[in-house]
């Protein structure tokens, strides 16, 4: 999937990655996709909580050798 | 309705300080209004010295290395990540005349306030914790 942007977050701790993505989304334009890479295994269901709670739409994930991706598009 | 999160902290050592603010960061990062109010030992958690050097429960000291290999943000940065990303923090006075503490011993950006200045805060909190 095409991202707009791209945060790496792999090898940092809870509550980090959501910290990073929250500071990421905030330079994306409505509408944008922003792809985060994460090696947190708590990140697989923060990212959907935190999707949840700020209405951002998880639009996609994978997992795949100890990196979890996911594609989000701004509200 | 927006969510607010209305948290005290009266434990001052070093796990309770990422309980508070590792619950305080997640809840601002997901948008939320976040007030945490710091009384008795919880005051550790944000003086200016005691924050950087807080201890271990008795008997969890080989958990340090532990951290380090979870590569978890030390408590300062958490603090001013919190504050960052708007995270009021109200210390409380009474234990600060208690413990002969003045304002300038704690961190900058913070509020005094008694109990009544965090009930109002929390007034129409939905989230309530308190560590």
């Amino acid at each position: 999937m095409n991202a707009d942007k791209v945060l790496d977050a792999k090898g940092l701790a809870c509550p980090m990655p959501i910290v990073r993505t929250k500071k990421a989304i905030e330079e994306l334009e409505s509408g944008q996709i922003l792809e985060v890479q994460t090696t947190d295994k708590g990140s697989q269901k923060d990212m959907t909580g935190w999707a949840n709670s700020t209405g951002h739409q998880l639009v996609d994930s994978k997992a795949e050798e100890g990196t979890y991706t996911f594609w989000i598009k701004k509200k | 309705m927006a969510t607010k999160v209305a948290i005290i902290a009266a434990n001052g050592g070093m796990f309770d300080a990422y309980k508070v603010f590792n619950i305080a960061t997640a809840a601002a990062a997901s948008d939320a209004e976040v007030g945490i109010f710091f009384t008795f030992e919880g005051l550790n958690l944000i003086h200016k010295q005691a924050h950087h050097q807080l201890p271990m429960p008795a008997g969890a000291e080989h958990f340090a290395e532990g951290f380090q290999k979870a590569n978890v943000p030390s408590i300062p940065e958490l603090v001013s990540m919190a504050q960052e990303l708007g995270v009021k923090i109200i210390a409380c006075q009474m234990t600060m005349d208690v413990m002969n503490l003045k304002e300038e011993d704690f961190i900058d950006g913070i509020e005094v306030g008694g109990a009544a200045t965090f009930i109002d805060f929390a007034k129409d909190a939905n989230i309530s914790l308190s560590f």
